[in-house]
């Protein structure tokens, strides 16, 4: 924990979103300069005053392409930084934006990150790698193992996983940013067509195009340029970590929510704030298992229960723990680069009173967590 | 002077399984246990995983453990060579480690978490050559009367 010694007070001041979907007829730059122009438009910074920027992305569309997305804006000379972290690369360039403050380096930071993921079963591996013969490298395929054995050890029913899906649809049917804003019935998720069973195409997150933008300020500086104080949200935590050894090996490692619960613990330390203090959380629901183990990792609810805190709706926007209250990724889709900052989107706009119907009376206090392979994990902890 | 034989099969990973002999049908899984504090990983390594000491010892596994999950994949990941659906375990090793890999020679309906399997080596023909890999997959451990009732319900199912 020594490395994780909080610096000065950092606030996100604006927060920017291009939606999700598929949107073959424009590139990743211009997905990503569209989210961070809506950020910088939300914070009432202007581009000149941005002293750096850290953009997350995964899949190859030429190099320095955080670059080709900015320069348009105007050629500042700052630092631009492309963050490839899988699953957390967005999270991963907010959580260097949130030190480049914290640190006393920088007074702003913008952490942005896109995606135009390829359809089909996502690998991890390269494509000359073993296991293309091994069979172990498909995602979904990691998340039924995990969901299986999960079922056979709490007792889970298949209706319990299927209700994450309902759950995300309904809410995303509130949020024209999301990728499938269309509902379904606890049936039509379990009789859509088996990917990897027990897991059905609707308990797996789409794969998706998007960008997401986050502008930080450190506290002390809100004055200086202009920021109304009243909309800016504190981040009482940022933690990342990566793989650490559980006792199994790397080949299980890689769909463990071990590391959840590390990441959490250290960002609870970090704010002084525990699960008890937690009014709503996005966690990494990339498909339905997660959503509850991930719940039980960050000890939001008691371990083994996270499928009965989905079926009680325990986890549904009216229920104790508001859980993806804006669809999630099965809903809002997986645009690796954009996820982790679309997380922070939703959590501040859910803290500012700004999510219309989808908001959270009263929320003081919101979590978001991220996972992806080489088992990073980031966690972020706002109060309002 | 004999000519190396090109299409000699191949383990697929020679850091995980070693192939002890030219036909490529028989074969070990391999460790790595550290000496400074006895932890074990499957395939070799330079450094262990828990303390990240450099005193490792590679050792031959015994290739038995027992289903800690599985799954049928019925959308397959992109250079999958094999038929689809096919079934992907979870093993954890009786040395600890867990292993990824398929399960062959198993029904559907006889798959159980907490069954007992074992290492089985099976020739995959690589894409665009007549090169050959064997891969480690694992088959259910079977008694006597496990084995021919697996065998009817193997066969039962082939049948249209
Ligand atoms: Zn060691």
């Amino acid at each position: 924990m020594s490395q994780l010694r909080p610096g000065r007070e950092v606030m996100v001041i604006g927060v920017g979103l291009h939606p999700f979907g598929r949107f073959r007829d424009k590139d990743l730059a211009s997905l990503a300069r569209d989210a961070v122009v809506a950020a910088l438009k939300d914070s009432g910074v202007p581009w000149k005053d941005i002293p750096v920027a850290y953009f997350g992305h995964v899949y190859y569309h030429g190099m320095s392409v955080g670059e080709t997305a900015l320069g348009p804006l105007g050629l500042t000379g700052i630092p631009i930084i492309n963050v490839e972290n899988a699953c957390c690369s967005g999270s991963s360039a907010f959580w260097q934006a949130y030190w480049g403050i914290a640190s006393g380096m920088f007074d702003l930071a913008l952490a942005f990150g896109a995606e135009k993921v390829p359809s089909g079963p996502v690998t991890v591996t390269a494509a000359d790698s073993p296991e293309r013969y091994i069979g172990g490298d498909h995602m979904m395929a990691g998340y039924a193992l995990r969901a299986r054995r999960y079922m056979a050890e709490t007792g889970a029913p298949p209706e319990a996983l299927a209700q994450v899906a309902v759950k995300a649809r309904q809410i995303a049917a509130m949020n024209p940013f999301a990728h499938r804003k269309d509902t379904y019935t606890l049936e039509q998720v379990l009789a859509s067509r088996l990917v990897a069973d027990p897991l059905t195409l609707f308990q797996c997150c789409p794969t998706s195009e998007g960008a997401a933008a986050a502008v930080l300020c450190a506290k002390e500086s809100l004055g200086q340029f202009g920021v109304d104080a009243g909309r800016a949200i504190r981040v009482a935590a940022a933690t990342l970590t990566s793989g650490s050894y559980n006792g199994k090996g790397s080949d299980h490692s890689a769909f463990s929510p071990y590391r959840t619960a590390q990441a959490g613990q250290q960002a609870y330390e970090m704010s002084g704030l525990g699960p008890e203090d937690v009014d709503l959380v996005q966690v990494h629901d990339a498909a339905t298992i997660a959503e509850m183990q991930h719940l039980e990792a960050l000890n939001l609810v008691p371990p083994g229960e996270g499928w009965r805190a989905t079926l009680d709706g325990r986890t549904a926007l009216g229920g104790a723990i508001p859980t993806n209250t804006d669809g999630g990724l099965l809903a809002m889709g997986h645009p690796f680069g954009a996820t982790g900052i679309r997380m922070v989107h939703e959590t501040v706009t859910q803290l500012r009173g700004e999510a219309g119907p989808r908001q959270v009376p009263g929320a003081q206090v919101g979590l978001a967590q991220c996972s992806g392979a080489g088992d990073v994990t980031t966690v972020q902890i706002f109060t309002k | 002077m004999t000519q190396p034989n090109r299409n000699k099969p191949q383990s697929v990973d020679s850091r995980r399984l070693k192939l002890t002999n030219d036909a490529g049908t028989q074969g070990v899984l391999l460790g790595s246990c550290c000496r400074q504090c006895g932890i074990c990983v499957f395939g070799s390594a330079s450094f262990c995983q828990s303390c990240t000491g450099g005193d490792l010892a590679t050792v031959e596994l015994s290739g038995q453990g027992i289903l800690y999950s599985y799954t049928i994949v019925r959308v397959p990941p992109a250079g999958w060579p094999g038929p689809v659906p096919y079934i992907l375990g979870q093993v954890e090793l009786s040395e600890g480690p867990h292993v990824l890999a398929e399960i062959v020679d198993c029904p559907e309906t006889g798959l159980e978490i907490g069954m007992a399997v074992v290492l089985a080596l099976a020739p995959v023909k690589t894409e665009g050559s007549e090169a050959v890999k064997v891969v480690y997959k694992f088959r259910p451990q079977l008694t006597t009367a496990g084995a021919s009732k697996a065998r009817l319900e193997a066969q039962r199912k082939e049948k249209p």
